[in-house]
Formats: structure tokens, sequence, C-alpha cells
């Protein structure tokens, strides 16, 4: 079977990006270098093709009510025009996808998903519909999607679209078919832009003549990480809890009622995720972690070179019963011990508002 | 893609070059590897004196999203390595060919004939994507 390919596709090989299969879709994973790429991020501007990404619509007097009982986080309590994070769980606590939900009013939410997950999401979501009076639509084939990242996004997207007001840290808004929500997946400032096939492909073309830089996915990898966000298959798998990926505060548990809640009251986190710094020696997926003793207490569940910092850096799934109290952590890279740092802050402090 | 591939080294499948001078081979990674590497950023070779066997691996040239073996291309003793390399490997990326990596002093110099020559290296890298 081949892959499927965004609308933005051509575009990409235009600009001779390296294309990878990712998640079932044959994705731009570098334009001319991850290094600038993540640079122009940090600095200046740029934009990546997420289209390949889920778009669900939960509409109908039940909608609010539906959405807060399938997730951990608490919808109920934010503002209409914001935007909440949260893993999606079944009844046993473990975690079927991690998603942002953009909640216009409590009859109409917008949940974006990752690419990998979207059948698995849509059908589960189904599956817990009944009771609820509200519609669940899958329209992840009628929107493209651009994440315009960097701290000159605004001033970008005012030439692009100057009646735009600005719009709040982690909030959305619409106008005429597009919808803007100030999020993102790199911790700096930026917009995620939601849109017909056509539109988008125009407003990516309009970013590119004022500048802005495509990146790829290598570059959006580094940059979720050099600010410690997870990625579903990483830190999150259908075997974790939010408790084992250290994500405790995205799970409401004094919420009355929604999937996973006596699961995740009565089990403790197997494992601690820990944020690693290394001088020498670059820590990628699946290299052991080991105590002053030698012994193997974890593993890195994502490792790179940070292009901000010039370091190898990771996110490393600790057992919990093994976690050092001598804070001594080091890599195994190729046999060899790498001494590691331990950060209780992420590597890199994004300038997002 | 457009590469350098200069007439006078040999070659690897492994998108190794390789200088022969007498009894000693000095090793680096072409230009199509760099390009397909992108940001080199680490580098880890042997210490003089290694003893290395055809087909090993000896080290690893790492970019920023991946790790790549290398793979040793004849036999012999390491007899240097370009140490001021390993403190500035996106040198590789400039400038593949004026980038060795280590020098070995072959210990069976027949293996020189099991090398690509240019024009078969150039005929690999076509065929290979």
């Amino acid at each position: 079977m081949s892959n499927f390919k965004t609308h933005l596709y051509d575009e990409h090989v235009k600009l001779n990006a390296k294309i990878v299969p990712f998640a079932g879709w044959d994705m731009p994973v570098q334009y001319t270098s991850v290094k600038d790429e993540v640079i122009a991020v940090r600095q200046n501007v740029g934009m990546f093709d997420v289209s390949h990404m889920g778009e669900f619509f939960v509409t109908g007097p039940d909608a609010l009510k539906f959405v807060d009982y399938i997730l951990t986080n608490d919808i109920v309590s934010a503002d209409n025009g914001k935007a909440i994070y949260s893993p999606l769980c079944r009844e046993n606590g473990t975690v079927i996808d991690d998603l942002i939900v953009y909640k216009f009013s409590s009859e109409r939410i917008l949940i974006c998903v990752n690419a990998s997950n979207i059948d698995k999401d849509f059908s589960w979501m189904k599956s817990k519909l009944s009771g609820f009076n509200c519609e669940l639509t899958n329209r992840s084939n009628d929107y493209s999607l651009i994440a315009l990242q960097g701290p000159k996004s605004f001033e970008v997207l005012k030439k692009a679209f100057p009646t735009l007001t600005d719009i709040e840290y982690y909030s959305v808004t619409e106008m005429g078919s597009f919808i803007f929500a100030r999020t993102g997946y790199t911790g700096e400032d930026g917009f995620e832009i939601f849109g017909t096939h056509n539109e988008i492909k125009e407003l990516w073309n309009k970013f590119l003549s004022l500048g802005v830089v495509p990146c790829g996915l290598a570059s959006r990898d580094v940059l979720r990480l050099e600010v410690c966000y997870p990625l579903y298959g990483h830190e999150l798998n259908d075997e974790l809890t939010p408790y084992d990926a250290t994500l405790g505060w995205t799970v409401k548990a004094a919420k009355e009622k929604f999937i996973g809640k006596e699961a995740l009251a009565s089990k403790p986190a197997k494992f601690k995720l820990v944020k690693l710094q290394l001088e020498k020696g670059i820590p990628r997926d699946g290299y052991p972690v080991v105590n002053a003793k030698g012994e193997v207490i974890g593993l890195v569940s994502s490792g790179t070179m940070s292009v901000t910092t010039n370091k190898g850096i990771a996110l490393a799934r600790i057992e919990i019963d093994k976690v050092p109290t001598d804070d001594v952590f080091l890599v195994d890279i190729r046999n060899k011990h790498y001494e590691a740092q331990l950060f209780k802050k992420p590597f890199v402090t994004g300038g997002h508002k | 893609m457009a590469t350098n591939i200069p007439a006078n080294l040999k070659y690897t499948k492994e998108h190794e070059w390789i200088k022969i001078e007498g009894d000693v081979a000095t090793i680096g990674i072409t230009d199509f590897a760099q390009s397909a590497l992108g940001d080199i950023v680490f580098l880890e070779t042997p210490a003089v004196g290694t003893k290395l066997d055809t087909g090993a691996t000896f080290g690893v040239v790492e970019s920023i999203k991946s790790v790549s073996d290398l793979y040793v291309p004849v036999s012999g003793e390491v007899v240097a390595k370009n140490e001021d390399l390993e403190g500035s490997p996106e040198g590789i990326n400039s400038d593949a060919y004026g980038s060795w990596l280590i020098k070995v002093k072959m210990s069976n110099t027949s293996e020189v004939s099991n090398l690509l020559s240019a024009a078969d290296y150039e005929n690999f890298c076509n065929n290979s994507h």
C-alpha cells in the first residue's frame, strides 16, 4: 500500500525536501539542514506541514459533557476559546493518545489527534458516544494544517491576515473557514492554522514569499525534545498511564466522572520520566540508562543532539523503584557509560507567550 | 543527486573513500554520505595502534538525528587519527574529501583490488536511490 500524501506534497518536492514515510504518510523530514531549521524557529520563524494530523469535531448539546468524560484533563472549567492538552485513556488508565482540545463553545469542540492514532482514537470515541446527545465527526480529510512557529510568527501572520486580532496563548479563533490556534510543538510562540486544502496551499506559498523557513519533521522532533514535550510512541504508549510519563498534571482526579478515573486513582506510577543532558555522547531512543553501580534502571524514550545547547539530550523512562537517590544517571552508548546531568526544567526555555 | 567523486580515490559501497599511498590507506566518508547524513555532530574513531579487520565496524558518525557505523575497508593497524576532526566533525559536511578520519597501515595490500573505482562508485550511487 502506498503512503498518503498531504495536499502540500508537491510544494515539498518543489523545495527539494527529503521525504520519509511517517505514520503512513510521505512527509518532509528536512528541507535544507536540521540545524538551520531549528535555528529559524528559535530565532525567527519557520513552518511545518502537519496536515497528516487528525481533526475530529464534537457538536451538539452534550458535546462538552462527552469530551470531558473521555479525557483526563478538565475541559469543563476551561473558558470558551481555550485550547487544552489532554491524554485520552482507557478504563484501565493506559493512554490511547495525547491530543489538543479546542473549545469553541460547550456545543462545538475540535479535537486534534496524532496522525498515527486517527483510526484508533475515532473508533474508541465513537464506542463511548451512547447516552450523549452529540455528534462526533472525523474531518481529518477536510483540513490541511500548517504550524507557524517562532518569535516572528505573529508579525508574519498579520501580514497574511491584516484584520486578525491578537490571540492569547493556548487560545483559538476562527476567520472564514480558517481556524487559528496559538499552539504548537516547539516551545516558541506560534500558531496552528487549519483550513481547506486550497487555502492552506495558498497560505504555505504566501508564508514562503514572506521569508518563513519551511521545516521538516526532524527539526520538529529536536525542537519538541529541547522543551521536553512528550511524543506518543516514545514517552507515551498503549501500556503506560499518564502517571508513568510524569504527566500527572493532565489528570484531574477530582473530576466527578471520566474514563480511567478509578484505575488511575489506584495505580501508582511504574516509571518516572527524567530529563538528562550529556556533556559527551548523544543519547538515542532505546539506549539503556544505568546507575552509579552500572545497573540498568531504565531506557531513553527520546534522544537527540540539541541544536540550541549543542549537547546530547534525552527523556528517559526510569523504573520507579530504581530512581537513584544520588541523582547519578549514566547512558549506555555502544557499551560505554556516559555521565548524564539530571535536569529539573526543560533543556531550552521557549519564548511562547 | 549531483555528487563529487574524485577519480584518484577508491571507494566502498558503505560510502567511504580510501586514498592509497604505498601501504597506507587514508579513510574518510564520501560527499554522497555527508549529504545523506546532514549536519554531522559526532565522530568516534579508534585509537592509534588498533588492529582492524575488513568488514568490521571501526567507529560511528552521527548527525543530529542518526547514527551510522563506519566499516573497515582494508585490514591493518591504525597509524593516525584526525584528532582535530573529532572536535569539529561538521568539517566533513563542508569538505568530505579533505576530512580524513583515520590512516591504516595495510596488512594485506591485495585487498585494494576489492575496492570500487570512482566510475564503479558513481554507478553504485546512481542505482542506489
